[in-house]
């Protein structure tokens, strides 16, 4: 890590440790959570537009699967290319759940998300000792391991292999509340993907401030350093990986749900790349950076996709964004507005 | 299990072995790794189709390389060099994001059906190996990759080039405080190595069928055969490479489930009890 220029998105908030000492009340950010929570509940009363609904709800599953993602980004340094695994996994355990084992939609999802975080655990063991390439090596490795299980021939019983594989929901069942109707109207599932999503956020943006956020940092600014001065390093990365691997296991479930199918292409190396792409261009160094790139990403794919050319776009995107603007777009936006505060103050003496 | 398995497995071992050891040739070097090698690979494959339509095969050997080398240049010139200075991790998102431009530009150019490539029509039989037939195409790849394997190891042992890009490899500040002009070193290692994906490529044309997919698919293999053998490691790329395609053709035929899970098994083994690799830091 020592090695990383300053301008390394991966290098994320070097005011890091001193923003903590002069940090602002929490309430404030919990207000501004809440407030946000419930003015976006209003959403579905402003698109009236079935397709624009259906859009702004896959953005808000895919920003929630890039916030996990550039919340190891940013708090570690660590870049995952399995968050698939969780995302998939997640997903994959509530279909089968629901569809082999007849469970209802609340207790197959539960357990889609309970079986997402213990597999996060589990893989956490593994890879959290390792940093950089090796990190992403392994994580990309597992996460390829289970696509690789899942579209077996031999457990077509199971997960469907390359066909994919039904959430059956319970005729009887209800989904925390809501029929099988209502979950895959647009409109009428924002809420909860809205909510989970401004939960999601509150929560790492409050973790990511607590003394936990702090040890975080440190580890990541040197890990050795860190244990040298008394602290256990090991058990906050793997709690830190195990409540990325929560949220990712919890837009899984919401996606499963809503699509009432589950698909390979879920776990991904594509769909893992995409998630990595929107947070880097996002930009990983701010929290809701990952969140702006769900959107953009969401928006150029209604836009630019005619004729399969996203991934060209997208390519390229990637590659103007890392080499020009390494902080991602919200980066880029802090550090001008840094840039113009400093020279306000300067004018000021 | 019988000889023509045992020859199937050596013949992807081989293609594996040709594409590690570029791969690992420019990871040694920059530091990178490219996840564009896979899209290179492609690009080759392709080539190898266009040139064999207009040329013939043999054509397609010796300038789909040279062309790829040409696109190495081209990474090189613009990407590696001017970023040398970035963190590897940004580097290798770069290179992911060429692989994603490449490997679409070749599909608005051949389409997105599969294609497949004939052999040259001397190549086109089957041989008789230790009382078996087996198609004479695989076996010239087996050979070519041998013949790759023993003359790049020969060429970095003995040569005053291959001997400025081990130390390179080894300490490239050092290398450059002592007067090895490391710009010219890489330049020379990331057009090699793209030339091999060229050379895996071409070689594969005929061996396999040529679809939008296959970069992504040989890439994560690839990247595995790199770990294991020893990030940087280019003899180490090369047994990791040709250990995995025999065990893995092997595998297939006792039981497919596992056998698509021994690469991730053991990059996961491999990381976690040698992260160096089973050759360590040596580079050839």
């Amino acid at each position: 890590m020592t090695t990383m220029s300053t301008e390394s998105p991966l290098d994320t908030d070097h005011s890091a440790i001193e923003s903590v000492a002069r940090r602002r009340p929490a309430w404030i950010g919990l207000g501004v959570g809440i407030v946000a929570l419930v003015a976006g509940l209003a959403v579905p009363s402003i698109i009236t537009d079935f397709y624009t609904m259906q859009l702004v709800l896959e953005a808000a599953m895919l920003a929630m699967l890039a916030l996990s993602i550039g919340f190891l980004a940013k708090h570690l340094g660590l870049i995952s290319l399995g968050h698939t695994a969780f995302y998939g996994g997640a997903g994959y355990l509530a279909a089968i759940a629901a569809t082999h084992w007849g469970w209802g939609p609340t207790a197959a999802a539960l357990a889609g998300i309970g079986a997402g975080v213990l597999l996060a655990l589990v893989m956490g063991v593994l890879v959290v000792r390792a940093t950089g390439m090796g990190f992403l090596m392994l994580t990309l490795a597992l996460g390829q391991a289970l696509y690789q299980l899942c579209v077996q021939t031999s457990l077509r019983p199971i997960t469907g292999a390359y066909d994919g594989l039904q959430f059956t929901f319970h005729p009887d069942g209800t989904f925390f509340g809501m029929s099988g109707r209502d979950v895959m109207d647009s409109a009428a599932f924002w809420k909860y993907v809205w909510g989970a999503l401004v939960i999601s956020v509150i929560v790492l943006w409050w973790v990511g401030r607590s003394r936990f956020g702090t040890i975080l940092e440190g580890v990541r600014e040197n890990e050795e350093r860190m244990r040298f001065s008394g602290y256990d390093t090991f058990v906050p990365r793997l709690a830190a990986f195990v409540l990325s691997g929560l949220i990712a296991s919890i837009a899984g479930v919401l996606f499963t749900v809503h699509g009432s199918y589950v698909s390979p292409s879920m776990l991904s190396f594509v769909k893992a790349g995409d998630a990595l792409i929107a947070a880097i261009i996002g930009g990983l160094g701010i929290l809701l950076g990952p969140v702006l790139g769900a959107a953009l990403y969401v928006w150029a794919q209604s836009q630019f996709n005619d004729g399969g050319n996203l991934h060209l776009y997208t390519g390229i995107a990637l590659i103007v964004v890392l080499v020009f603007l390494p902080g991602g777009i919200l980066g880029g936006a802090k550090d001008l507005i840094d840039r113009f505060v400093r020279s306000r103050r300067k004018e000021k003496q | 299990m019988n000889v023509a398995q045992i020859l199937n497995g050596v013949a992807l071992g081989s293609l594996l072995m040709v594409l590690s050891s570029g791969l690992a040739m420019i990871y040694g070097l920059r530091g990178v790794t490219n996840f564009a090698h896979g899209a290179l690979y492609m690009a080759g494959g392709y080539l190898a189709y266009a040139v064999t339509g207009r040329l013939s095969f043999w054509a397609a050997i010796v300038l789909v390389p040279l062309a790829l080398a040409v696109i190495g240049a081209f990474l090189e010139l613009v990407f590696f060099r001017r970023l040398q200075d970035r963190s590897h991790i940004e580097v290798g998102l770069i290179t992911f994001g060429i692989a994603m431009i490449l490997e679409r530009v070749i599909v608005l150019i051949w389409g997105e059906r599969t294609l497949s490539v004939a052999a040259p029509p001397a190549l086109d039989g089957v041989s008789s190996v230790f009382g078996v037939d087996y198609p004479t195409y695989r076996l010239f790849i087996i050979g070519i990759a041998i013949v790759m394997a023993v003359g790049l190891v020969w060429w970095l042992r003995r040569s005053e080039i291959g001997l400025h890009i081990r130390a390179s490899s080894q300490d490239i500040e050092t290398a450059s405080i002592m007067g090895i002009n490391v710009d010219r070193v890489s330049l020379v290692v990331v057009c090699l190595g793209s030339a091999l994906a060229g050379l895996a490529g071409t070689l594969a044309a005929p061996y396999v069928s040529l679809d939008p997919g296959m970069g992504m698919t040989i890439l994560i293999t690839v990247l595995i055969v790199v770990v294991i053998g020893g990030a940087g490691s280019i003899a180490g790329a090369m047994i990791a490479g040709m250990g995995l395609g025999i065990i893995q053709t092997i595998g297939m035929n006792w039981s497919a489930a596992v056998s698509v899970l021994i690469p991730y098994a053991a990059l996961v083994l491999v990381l976690l009890l040698r992260p160096r690799g089973i050759a360590g830091r040596k580079v050839a």
